[in-house]
């Protein structure tokens, strides 16, 4: 990208539409598809986190959109700022896989090729049955992150326009 | 400090879940114990009363990281049991797809899992903001590997495009062209990543290891072969069971291969390597002697020059192979079910992966048998762990557990594959 161009805008909906709540983030990715302002794109990424340093390359701001586990209650919206804070431990996923999330976003952060804004927002699932559908609060909670997601990137156009 | 205990609960930077106990007595190792605790995942009885269609599918997913040696030792063992021979571009393209997860999963072992080990810290993140050129190297590695396997497999992870007989749909030469672009720069960054691994400090430590691989006429090993020992050993695929056996052992999930006659024994790289190194190009081999890698390397904390060496050469065989393809007439060849036993053979990255499946009449698996190479290597990484402890006895108990830990880590366990993970505990007492 020319330093000339508009900073883009990428969000990434992170997870398995087959297995419950996890299907969260493809969830709010398909409500936004056809919403978000031109220039803003949209992805779902599923299986190796690693890759999602190639998905923001370019993007100077990235909002990430991810179930975890059950902490407090199911559809409870966690709103967290990555480019400053890693993610808090109780967030972090266990995997014995591969790269998660937690991870990879520290491992951007050692290479210095993190979004200089890395927004995620973070639902809490209840359950992660395969071939499950999502659950009734997480549904609720799409239409949550989906509109946050909006109102977030309308703000951050009009702070640039009126910086322009 | 005669008699102590070291425990790791929970062993990092492996595939699965594993723990490692150690009883030191008297200022002696007495007891290794690799115990593996997960659970096991009952593929063998999952397969049977499945269709033989059903098994790639099914197989390539016990592992996200080698589903493709799962897929093609699955593929080559229903093959032998229906006499199913494939055409040359089909059997070319089996080979690139095997480049592309030795490309992945190695270079992902290499400088992600095992590298902070020689350098001191605690994990691959820590290691990037000193090291952040070899991470980036293995990143677009391991991205070139994936390029390959998707655009074979269909997906990176659990590939869907492999069937018996064949593949779904195979590539245009086209299609192949850019990841031939992308193989030409992996190829530098994994000659770049070998230079660079040369210069670790390796702790100085020998095992009379056996080594067990595939061994064929003209080929390094991937897709097929004879099974060949350093001990002398030169057998068929289908004898694979008369000469070794699985036990199980009470502290762990997975079971122990060995050999009837040979007991514990190697797979994996190091074995590849010394069974095969006159099958590896000059050029290989002219950058193996640039780096003082020994043609029979038994220092298993150097194994990770021998999974570099396999990188390189992974990406000059696809190359080759890209170079030379035609796409073949028909993309698969129609596979008519009967009765049978088939048997197969493949070179995983971590080792022999062996297939047996017995099949009824209309082509119903009755049963499968599946030895994956993690569950061929704990008896050798055990006594690796004893050996290392032993000479490594007057270290603090951290540092040596970091030692074990390492000597683990030399030999890439999937412990998922074989349980079919990693808590180390050292007792001294």
């Amino acid at each position: 990208m020319n330093s000339g161009d508009p900073p883009s805008v990428l969000v990434i909906g992170i997870g398995n539409p087959d297995r419950g709540d996890d299907g969260v983030g493809p969830a709010v990715v398909g409500r936004l598809r056809n919403r978000v302002p031109t220039g803003v794109s949209v992805l779902e990424r599923g299986g190796d986190a690693l890759a999602l340093l190639d998905n923001w390359e370019g993007f100077s701001t990235v909002i990430l959109v991810d179930a975890v586990a059950p902490i407090s209650e199911p559809g409870r919206v966690h709103r967290l700022d990555l480019a400053q804070n890693p993610l808090p431990l109780n967030f972090a996923p266990c995997s014995t896989h591969a790269f998660g999330l937690a991870e990879t976003v520290e491992l951007a952060r050692s290479l210095r090729k993190l979004p200089s804004s890395l927004g995620a927002y973070l639902v809490e699932g209840e359950q992660f049955e395969t071939g499950a559908q999502l659950s009734p609060a997480i549904g609720k909670a799409v239409d949550e992150v989906a509109e946050r997601i909006l109102a977030e990137i309308a703000a951050l156009l009009e702070a640039r326009r009126d910086h322009a | 400090m005669a008699n102590r205990t070291i425990r790791v609960d929970y062993i990092a930077r492996v595939e699965g879940e594993s723990s490692l106990e150690l009883h030191v007595r008297n200022g002696t190792v007495d007891a290794v114990q690799l115990s593996i605790f997960e659970p096991p995942r009952f593929f063998e009885a999952l397969l049977r009363g499945r269709g033989f269609g059903e098994v790639l599918d099914i197989v390539a997913r016990i592992c996200g990281i080698c589903p493709i040696a799962y897929q093609m030792s699955g593929v080559h063992a229903i093959e032998d049991a229906l006499g199913i021979t494939v055409d040359a571009p089909i059997r070319a393209l089996r080979r690139l797809f095997y480049c592309g997860e030795w490309i992945q999963s190695h270079s992902l072992h290499i400088v992600m899992l095992h590298a902070p080990d020689f350098l001191g810290y605690p994990d691959a993140i820590a290691m990037a903001r000193d090291h952040g050129e070899a991470v980036e190297r293995a990143l677009a590695l391991k991205k070139t590997g994936n390029e390959l396997i998707r655009l074979l497999g269909g997906r990176e992870i659990h590939p869907i495009n492999a069937r018996i007989g064949g593949f779904y749909r195979v590539p245009s030469r086209a299609e192949l062209a850019p990841v031939a672009e992308a193989l030409k720069h992996a190829r530098g960054q994994a000659i770049d990543t070998l230079r660079w691994a040369a210069g670790f400090p390796f702790p100085e430590f020998m095992r009379d290891y056996k080594f067990v691989a595939l061994r064929h006429p003209d080929e390094y090993p991937m897709n097929e072969g004879r099974i060949v020992s350093s001990a002398g050993l030169d057998i068929a695929v289908a004898d694979y069971e008369t000469e070794f056996i699985e036990r199980q052992v009470p502290h762990s999930t997975a079971l122990h291969s060995v050999m009837k006659r040979q007991g514990a024994y190697l797979v994996g790289p190091m074995a590849r390597y010394a069974l095969n190194r006159d099958h590896l190009p000059v050029d290989i081999r002219a950058l193996a002697d640039e780096v003082g890698l020994e043609p029979v390397c038994r220092n298993p904390f150097r194994s990770i020059l021998v999974r570099t060496l396999e990188v390189v050469y992974a990406c000059d065989e696809a190359l080759r192979l890209i170079a030379a393809y035609e796409p073949p007439a028909r993309p698969f060849v129609s596979p008519e079910p009967h009765a049978g036993v088939g048997y197969a053979c493949s070179e995983a990255p971590r080792g022999i992966l062996y297939h047996r499946y017995n099949l009824d009449r209309d082509g119903t698996i009755l049963d499968a048998r599946l030895v994956p190479p993690t569950s061929q290597n704990q008896g050798v990484i055990e006594e690796d762990v004893r050996e290392v402890a032993n000479a490594a006895l007057d270290l603090a108990d951290d540092a040596l557990q970091a030692r074990c830990e390492q000597s683990i880590r030399n030999h890439d366990p999937c412990i998922s594959c074989a349980a079919h993970f990693l808590k180390l505990q050292v007792h001294r007492t």
